[in-house]
């Protein structure tokens, strides 16, 4: 009997081992996968538990907070639609979206926690999230809202020398105040108001010219050689207009940027070939994740997420002045500006200024870094040259501002069937010593000059006028 | 001159006698000193959370006192069974206590008295049962009343929770499955003690393999039927695969004999494909196991809110308090207990709680093996088998091991017949221990005067 029991004996003790293993799956191997399945009530059911931490602008200025309305904590946005989407929301119902949803860690006070927090969460004490406060300053975003009104479309805003974003704007927008009860009349609404139309993907048209210009110099364009346009060409067989089959005449690069000539810019490009555009455009972050605390989809230049390993031959004409499959989103558009504008050194973009622990301590602060070393400084000095002559003499001279030199770049992109362009403006200013990048977007507003390039003018003369 | 074992211990060698019996008493103190701290330290945590009933100090402290009462009477009767085995189950009570306390105040509450009867009847085992050996007589009155009780709860019982294992005594409901267990053992373990030569060597050749003749494998075939199907009848699914598992494993133990397995294991298999074929409350459940994110608002709804807790607490667990299972996952008084001990104590503090059953289940085979009576030795083996199965059908379940088929996990879940009848059990494993020692302790002396 000795025998048989024994085997028994350790045949039980292997299946209690087997049970340890089985603990290890699912507490340590599949730990994260559970917590992140839909169906898991867990980060809800903590979030409770904890008063969310508040949402600042540069200012000062109330984003979001948490109050307590008879006993129940309630999420109030001050601003109301004036910063959504970018600030998002958050609620029990609908979940997160937004810097709610991507600064969750802050603000629930769950990432670097300090020591009193962490006492605080093992012993379940009433927890307070940490304080954020943005790069967003709620003068411009205001200029940049009412900018849009009655429009759709985004405006960003970054302070070229370090990468802060200073505004972020999207048309339509919602109140995000009392959501759960809202909620169905705003996903009814048409213009999809919860998406953030900045990180939103759109034909840049003629802006995309700046990225053109690139190429073409790497490709060994000499600048000051001249070009007859006639208001429209053929390559390779593709039928390139200009707008209105307007005659630019002689035009050296400058002229062609200044007036945007579209045949000069297919022409050169197609000279230079695809492999020298896309990595041109590579330069520029395009195909790379833009490092922001919100997600910005990637923009294209074909209809693949991803960038081709070879651009087909036939895209290079149009693709050249911003058509053909090229999609970029305006926040892309105002990173590319704020690049030229820092002498060809793309800073790395961000939302957060500094993180501030419920005692006031500072536990967080952005770091300035360049994210991107685009192009050289000649380079970029040689595009807001032609940027500045765009202003004084070309198309983008509604947005000119007196006693200071704007450099700007308009845009009017065909988004396909019969409906009015997109209108772009994309513009820096001081042009020799800039501390403001923006990139202004209208949906279907028609030129850039007409629809865009008040909103830009608008927020480079207050962001000038306010000394930073 | 020489009374008793200590006397003529002290007359050849008093200072090593005298140095072991001091390490022991600083044993059994200080694991009693630890089960003390688990109880109130967790009761103390509760409290910091404010969370605790305080209705429940009463008696908790009862508890606490009727444990530290029960160690001094064992120094004081010169208890000198398996000193490990009932500190082990009152550490497991303990946690079982303080996490009803957490989950559900009222049911902790009932849970405490409960297991102070039970300790009660613990005791009442070790010190008033004079000879166990006794119980092996009535073999057939054990059997009969195994199946007695399993009839009366198809006919009488009550449906909860989709089987039907409860029956309604005036205020009380009981679950006689959980007296059944007694009764099961009581009759296998003279069964096969009797028959062990029997069942061991054979009497009928079937090719090169002897077997049993019928006469002798008869009862034995006859009652795991007769139980097993009732049990079924009564859509008790888990109890049926504790006792399979007990039939199967008890028999492989006295006998020796792998062919009993091997006959056993198609059998089981068999019989799963079968239930799973013609019942549709087994389907659900095995399809549950096999996928349970698929209808996770339906049948998977418990099996994923359990791995949904189990997963949240990691390896240090949230705290004791701090988890969702509470709340989240149903049955979690009963049935799904561990989910939420897993959770809050995380992989840790289950993987403690794990090896607490694990001690219970190899010092129960200790006894066994340690055991001259054969009728002892094999009850003994059966309690250990029996405790041990129940844990993991349970503990497999709620971790996706293995299909969920709930049962209650022993001394943890909320439940009194649960409670009193593994008291019982226990009562039982510590008088076999005991008779042994007094046995060992007969020779020691008779070898005494031989020198």
């Amino acid at each position: 009997m000795m025998h048989g029991l024994r085997r028994v004996a350790l045949g039980l003790a292997f299946s209690f081992l087997t049970l340890g293993l089985g603990l290890v799956y699912w507490q340590v191997v599949r730990s994260q996968v559970l917590l992140e399945n839909p169906a898991n009530r867990r980060l809800i059911v903590l979030e409770q538990r904890i008063e969310r931490g508040g949402i600042f602008d540069r200012n000062g200025e109330i984003l979001a907070q948490t109050v307590l309305k008879a006993g129940q904590k309630v999420r109030v946005y001050p601003k109301g639609a004036e910063f959504e989407p970018a600030v998002g929301y958050a609620t029990l119902l609908h979940g997160s979206a937004g810097l709610e949803g991507a600064l969750a860690d802050w603000l629930l006070g769950m990432r670097n926690e300090t020591l009193t927090q962490q006492v605080r969460r093992i012993f379940q004490l009433p927890r307070r999230g940490d304080d954020v406060v943005l790069t967003l300053d709620g003068k411009l975003q205001q200029i940049a809202y009412d900018g849009l009104q009655g429009k759709a479309g985004a405006a960003v805003a970054i302070d070229p020398r370090n990468g802060q974003v200073l505004a972020l704007a999207s048309r339509p927008s919602f109140d995000p105040n009392d959501l759960d009860r809202n909620w169905p009349a705003i996903v009814s609404q048409s213009g999809s108001p919860l998406s953030n139309h900045a990180f939103s993907l759109f034909p840049p048209g003629s802006t995309f010219k700046v990225v053109t210009s690139l190429d073409l110099f790497r490709a060994g364009l000499n600048t000051s050689q001249l070009y007859d346009c006639t208001g429209q060409t053929i390559i390779d067989g593709q039928y390139i207009p200009e707008q209105n089959h307007e005659a630019h005449g002689w035009v050296n690069y400058n002229l062609a940027l200044a007036d945007s000539c579209n045949t000069y810019f297919a022409t050169f490009a197609n000279q230079a070939g695809p492999a020298s555009f896309l990595a041109a455009a590579k330069a520029f972050g395009f195909g790379q994740k833009i490092p922001l605390e919100l997600d910005v989809p990637m923009s294209r230049l074909t209809n693949q997420a991803a960038l081709p390993a070879k651009l087909p031959e036939s895209l290079l004409p149009s693709s050249a002045f911003g058509q053909g499959q090229v999609m970029v989103s305006p926040f892309h558009m105002a990173l590319i500006t704020a690049c030229i504008a820092d002498h060809g050194v793309m800073m790395k973009p961000h939302l957060v200024d500094r993180v501030l622990a419920p005692g006031g301590q500072v536990v967080y602060t952005a770091p300035t870094e360049p994210w991107l070393q685009v192009m050289s400084k000649e380079e970029a000095d040689k595009i807001t040259s032609a940027m500045i002559t765009a202003v004084n003499e070309g198309t983008a001279a509604p947005g000119a501002l007196p006693g200071v030199q704007v450099a700007a770049k308009t845009g009017s992109a065909e988004p396909g069937g019969n409906v009015p362009t997109h209108a772009w403006y994309i513009a820096f200013a001081p042009a020799d010593k800039p501390t403001i990048a923006v990139a202004v977007l209208v949906q279907n507003g028609g030129t850039g000059g007409g629809a865009a390039a008040p909103i830009a003018r608008r927020l480079i003369e207050a962001a000038l006028s306010e000394s930073r | 001159m020489c009374r008793g074992f200590h006397g003529c211990a002290r007359n050849k060698s008093p200072f090593p006698r005298w140095d072991e019996k001091v390490r022991v008493m600083k044993t059994k103190f200080s694991l009693r000193l630890i089960i003390f701290a688990i109880l109130w330290l967790g009761l103390g945590v509760l409290h910091l959370e404010g969370k605790l009933d305080p209705r429940l100090l009463g008696p908790a402290g009862a508890f606490t006192l009727l444990m530290a009462a029960g160690a001094v009477l064992e120094r004081v009767t010169r208890y000198r069974g398996d000193p490990f085995i009932l500190p082990t189950v009152e550490a497991i009570v303990s946690v079982g206590v303080v996490f009803l306390a957490r989950i559900r105040p009222d049911l902790a509450l009932h849970q405490l008295w409960w297991a102070m009867a039970g300790l009660v009847l613990y005791y009442l085992l070790l010190w008033g049962l004079r000879d166990y050996r006794r119980l092996g007589n009535l073999q057939y009155f054990w059997g009969l009343a195994a199946v007695g009780l399993l009839v009366v709860t198809l006919l009488f019982g009550v449906t909860s929770g989709g089987a039907t294992s409860w029956l309604r005594l005036g205020p009380f409901t009981v679950e006689p499955e959980e007296l059944v267990k007694v009764a099961l053992l009581l009759f296998l373990a003279s069964y096969l003690g009797e028959h062990e030569t029997l069942l061991r060597v054979g009497t009928v050749q079937i090719g090169r393999m002897s077997v049993p003749d019928v006469r002798t494998l008869g009862p034995f075939l006859l009652m795991a039927a007769f139980s097993l199907g009732l049990l079924a009848a009564q859509k008790s699914l888990g109890t049926a695969l504790v006792f399979y598992a007990l039939f199967v494993l008890l028999l492989y133990a006295v006998t020796d004999r792998a062919l009993y397995l091997g006959v056993s294991i198609p059998v089981f298999l068999l019989t799963g494909w079968l239930g799973y074929t013609l019942f549709g409350h087994v389907r659900v459940r095995v399809e549950a196991w096999l996928n349970p994110w698929r209808d996770i608002a339906g049948g998977g709804y418990q099996i994923a809110q359990s791995l949904f807790a189990i997963a949240g607490g990691g390896v240090l667990g949230t705290g004791l308090g701090n988890g969702i299972a509470a709340f989240q996952v149903p049955a979690v008084s009963t049935d799904f207990i561990f989910a939420a001990i897993a959770e809050e104590l995380g992989f840790v503090g289950a993987m403690a709680v794990i090896c607490l059953f694990l001690i219970v289940v190899l010092r129960a085979f200790s006894i066994s093996m340690k055991t001259s009576d054969h009728f002892g030795q094999i009850l003994a083996a059966g309690i250990g088998i029996l405790i041990g199965t129940e844990s993991l059908v349970i503990l497999t379940g709620v971790t996706k091991l293995l299909p969920l088929t709930g049962i209650p996990l022993p001394w943890i879940s909320y439940g009194g017949s649960s409670m009193l009848v593994h008291f019982l059990l226990l009562g039982l494993l510590s008088r076999i221990s005991q008779a042994e020692s007094k046995n060992s302790l007969a020779e020691a002396k008779g070898r005494e005067y031989a020198t």
